[in-house]
């Protein structure tokens, strides 16, 4: 048994001492030890000890030579190497092109989700004193739950609050009074829309919305309006506006006080015009008083940044909300405007993310790609170290010190990632307005704005360090004369356990995002398919005007003379995304203090044929006109309204809406009434007046889109020669509902395709590197007598272990991060097995596939070649 | 006699390397001035010693063969030169010069 001195000081010696006194330092402490240690050991240990410490001189130790620098920025050495790297380059095309194809793909990617997320992030942060808007929220307590919405009372008094500078009223929306049809002065047959908002005086002070020529304060007098650029450019050309007059409705006439500049994408708050608060009290017909109990978007700036939490209780103070609605559980909450955009969702009153969620996710993504990418290259380059031994034995036999090494192939590295990095930025380029279009969001690429060309600077090196560095470290430490030898097998073994550790992470990464893709994939899948209860689909949606309301009958019949149009009914909500919720809902045996919203559609008697609602009990609405002019009797409710009302036999059952007497005639199906993220909730349809819709729902026989739409046309026309008709497919409107999602989907899907690749990429080189490596082994296997198959089996077996380990890390992740995704839906698929069996089989198979190509002609050659060249 | 002071510690290390000729080295050295004068010194102390005699030119180095006590490290063993023979001599003349010039009576101790 041989005691030997302790290791770690041991080393501490070998790593302190000058190489050329090392051998006789550490010699004499070996034999002072090992005399010692005949007599007694943990003495010699302890002498031992503290002999190195004593050595540890100024003299003895490591010192760098200076002269060493010298070497490397010889003019003759670096034409040498620029030589050698081409030559590489090129002598090896097909492993320096998918080297420069995995990185540019990698760039590419990273590039454009960063120009996603910085779009994101830059929402609404244009404005002055952004830190000092907030936004105030309306939570309302409806049994238990909260509803959230992103308005607040009109009413509301902030003069009793003295952190607050300035308040802005705007009211906004998607219909008449908000979108407008205007005519241009050249054109007076043809009208064109635009939306817009109302607002108080304080709208362009408040906001950065900077007006370009006209009144600084256009709303401060009453009828003036302020138009867009775009605005003022499609209807004047070129020119001047300020201090026309031009109608709205073809009835008001208002003068156009200003023109400001066009909202840019990136603001939540759009519009082509603003009006003064004035107008829309003439146009809604109703006096302040009315005016006060409505709820619009209600923005708060503030003299000096405040704490969010101390000024929402300000705000409930009963002066400020006052104490009709405190009375009704309704609370108000200031958010931080700038971040408005991003954490939009609420869940029971709190915060609970939005779109911040898909913003993660994609970072994630991006870096996870661009690691993958850099893990490719990291391995290429430590698998194509071995087929430069030679070069670099020889290099260091004649004198190339270990950092020149070093430098040469960073740079060479360097050079690569770079040309990698012009490259993708050119197909980003390219790219991008096909990006642009799936995404629907204007990206452009900026790369000289803001600090674009610091971050880029500053990530390159980044990544070349990264990329560089390891491989640059393994190749200059082979030793020169076991190269010489041929004896290379050592060199490798170190890394070819890391480069087994970047194959498992690359692997997991990419089975991770194809996973996570697919259950994606299924989810909006189900959306589109799950029944919504109602007819969407083959269904124009028509907004009336009034000539066009009064014209009901004459339209209607038009319509249904054509055998395309198989029913028309209206009503003053889209079932697909009902918005609001109705409170004042009482029946018999209800409970005082039960807190219930209901969803409540006011429509036409002809509306939930036309959507196809299927009437489980009782009879439909009545056909003729209701005279009277307020909530008529006639109520049909859902199935879930009428267990929450707990009717046992709900025809014949009286209700109140508000302070209206109503009659149950009838009880349809449950049915959707917003997207699926949120549950069914109980629906009461009751019959309204034709003149207080907001659309008419007109249903034609599949596939007859086109023509339906021109025979709507021109029965509106008819009625109406001079308006532009207002429509939407309710097809198209239900994909909005899911524009995030739709959107995140497509995304996933192109970057689970990236990150597929470049895997791809990856096992093909190391396969094509091991292939190489073991060319003898093989050889020598077919001598034995292998088939083909037990080759490839054996090759098979290091890339199996990698498999293993893979799936074992990123199948639970992917598990657990779609299962919360999922749970962001009320309604969801559940998650199938057999979505993990597939890919992970179909990635064994694909390294099955890769190995096997690669293989091939090695594997057929004959083993006598092969063997022949020892 | 210029500039080439030979501290008490050298003088003893220089002469151990020429008593333990040919074999001397450092390990070798620290025995034999333990044995010889009693000092134990510790192995850098000595290393240092040998490595500043050889910058100062008294001593020259080379290395032997590789050994198995040592694991199969080599020695560096040290000779003397001319030069360090001569420093050697001169400080050895002048103590004894300057030994015989102290009169009698500076070195009598009896009680008187």
């Amino acid at each position: 048994m041989k005691i030997s001195p302790p290791r770690w000081a041991d080393r501490f010696l070998e790593w302190y001492c000058h190489p050329a006194l090392l051998e006789e330092i550490q010699g004499d402490a070996y034999e002072l030890f090992y005399r010692t240690a005949k007599v007694n050991e943990r003495k010699a240990k302890l002498s031992f000890i503290w002999n190195v410490l004593r050595f540890f001189r100024w003299k003895n130790i490591k010192k760098r030579k200076p002269n060493q620098e010298n070497n490397i920025l010889h003019a003759a050495m670096l034409k040498n190497i620029l030589t050698v790297s081409l030559r590489n380059f090129s002598r090896y095309p097909g492993h320096s092109f998918i080297n420069v194809t995995g990185l540019a793909a990698g760039f590419t990617c990273a590039f454009l989700i960063l120009l996603w997320v910085s779009h994101e992030y830059s929402f609404d942060q244009f404005h002055n004193d952004k830190e000092r808007l907030y936004k105030v929220l309306t939570h309302v307590d409806a049994n238990g739950t909260i509803q959230t919405y992103d308005v607040a009372g009109n009413n509301m008094d902030v003069s009793t609050v003295p952190e607050v500078e300035s308040i802005t009223r705007i009211s906004s929306g998607n219909r008449w009074p908000h979108e407008l049809c205007f005519r241009p002065e050249d054109e007076p047959n043809e009208c064109i829309y635009f939306n817009g908002i109302y607002s108080n005086e304080t709208l362009f002070s408040n906001f950065n919305f900077p007006i370009l020529s006209g009144d600084p304060s256009p709303l401060s007098k009453p009828a003036q309006i302020a138009i867009s650029e775009k605005m003022a450019q499609t209807l004047y050309a070129s020119q001047n506006p300020i201090g026309k007059t031009i109608k709205i409705d073809d009835t008001r006439e208002v003068v156009i006080a200003s023109v400001f500049k066009d909202i840019p994408g990136q603001s939540s708050i759009q519009f082509d015009f603003a009006l003064p608060f004035d107008i829309l009290k003439k146009q809604w017909g109703i006096d302040d008083n009315m005016l006060a109990q409505q709820f619009f978007n209600i923005y708060l700036k503030t003299k000096s940044p405040v704490d969010t939490k101390t000024l929402s209780e300000k705000l409930n103070n009963e002066q400020v909300i006052s104490a009709a609605y405190k009375a009704q559980k309704i609370k108000y909450e200031a958010y931080a405007f700038p971040d408005w955009h991003l954490k939009s969702k609420f869940e029971n009153g709190r915060n609970s993310g939005g779109r911040i969620e898909y913003v993660t996710l994609f970072i994630i993504i991006g870096t996870l790609v661009m690691l993958m990418a850099v893990i490719n290259f990291v391995n290429m380059a430590t698998a194509r170290a071995a087929l430069r031994a030679k070069e670099i034995g020889i290099r260091k036999v004649t004198g190339a010190y270990r950092g020149s090494l070093i430098v040469q192939f960073m740079g060479e590295a360097f050079f690569i990632v770079f040309v990698a990095f012009v490259i993708s930025a050119l197909v980003t380029q390219l790219v991008l307005p096909f990006f642009n279009q799936l995404i629907g969001e204007p990206l452009t690429l900026n790369l000289l704005s803001n600090k674009m060309p610091l971050y880029l600077a500053g990530g390159l090196i980044l990544i070349a360090l990264m990329a560089g560095f390891y491989p640059a470290l393994i190749i200059s430490s082979f030793q020169p004369a076991t190269i010489l030898k041929g004896q290379l097998s050592n060199a490798t073994t170190g890394s070819l356990r890391l480069r087994k550790v970047l194959m498992v992470v690359q692997l997991s990464a990419s089975v991770g995002i194809i996973i996570f893709g697919s259950i994606l994939y299924r989810q909006l899948d189900f959306i589109t398919q799950t029944n919504l209860g109602f007819d969407r689909s083959n269904t124009i949606r028509l907004e009336p005007t009034f000539t066009l309301l009064k014209n009901y009958d004459a339209f209607k019949n038009d319509l249904l003379g054509n055998p395309v149009i198989e029913s028309v009914g209206a009503s003053d909500s889209n079932p697909l995304n009902a918005g609001g919720g109705n409170v004042g809902v009482s029946w018999q045996g209800k409970s005082p203090d039960l807190r219930v919203s209901f969803k409540t559609i006011g429509c036409f008697y002809d509306f939930p044929q036309t959507i196809g609602l299927e009437l489980l009990e009782g009879n439909n609405f009545r056909a003729d006109r209701q005279i009277r002019d307020s909530l008529a009797t006639e109520v049909l409710i859902s199935k879930k309204a009428a267990s929450m009302m707990g009717f046992d036999n709900p025809v014949g059952e009286k209700i109140t809406i508000g302070d209206v007497a109503c009659e149950v005639v009838g009880v349809v199906n449950d049915f959707h009434t917003a997207s699926l993220h949120t549950e069914i909730e109980p629906v009461i349809l009751y019959r309204k007046q034709i003149y207080y819709v907001s659309a008419i729902y007109i249903k034609y026989q599949p596939g007859m889109a086109q023509q339906a739409q021109e025979i709507v046309n021109s029965a509106y026309k008819k009625i109406e020669p001079t308006f532009t008709m207002k429509y939407w497919f309710q097809d198209e409107t239900f994909h909005e509902l899911y524009k995030t999602e739709i959107l995140a989907s497509r995304l996933v899907l192109i970057f689970s395709i990236m990150a597929l690749v470049i895997a791809i990429i990856g096992i093909t080189g190391l396969a094509t590197f091991n292939v190489m490596r073991k060319t003898k082994e093989i050889g020598i296997r077919r001598v034995f007598g292998a088939s083909i198959t037990e080759v490839l089996g054996v090759l098979f077996k290091e890339f199996s272990w990698v498999l293993l380990f893979a799936v074992a890390v990123s199948a639970p992740l992917a598990w657990y991060s779609s299962n919360q995704w999922l749970n962001g839906f009320a309604y969801r698929t559940a998650i199938p097995w057999w979505v993990f069996a597939v890919t992970i089989a179909g990635a064994g198979l694909l390294i099955l596939i890769i190995i096997w190509l690669q293989g091939r002609k090695t594997i057929g050659t004959n083993p006598t070649q092969v063997l022949r060249s020892e | 006699m210029k500039g080439t002071y030979l501290g008490e510690l050298e003088e003893l290390v220089l002469l151990t390397v020429g008593i333990l000729y040919p074999e001397a080295y450092g390990v070798a050295v620290m025995d034999e001035i333990e044995k010889q004068a009693g000092r134990s010194l510790n192995i850098s102390a000595v290393h240092a010693v040998l490595t500043r005699l050889e910058e100062k030119g008294f001593l020259k180095s080379k290395m032997s063969d590789p050994t198995e006590e040592r694991g199969g490290r080599r020695k560096r063993i040290f000779l003397l030169t001319a030069a360090g023979k001569r420093a050697l001599e001169e400080a050895n003349e002048l103590r004894t010069q300057l030994f015989n010039q102290i009169p009698k009576m500076a070195l009598q101790f009896r009680l008187a």
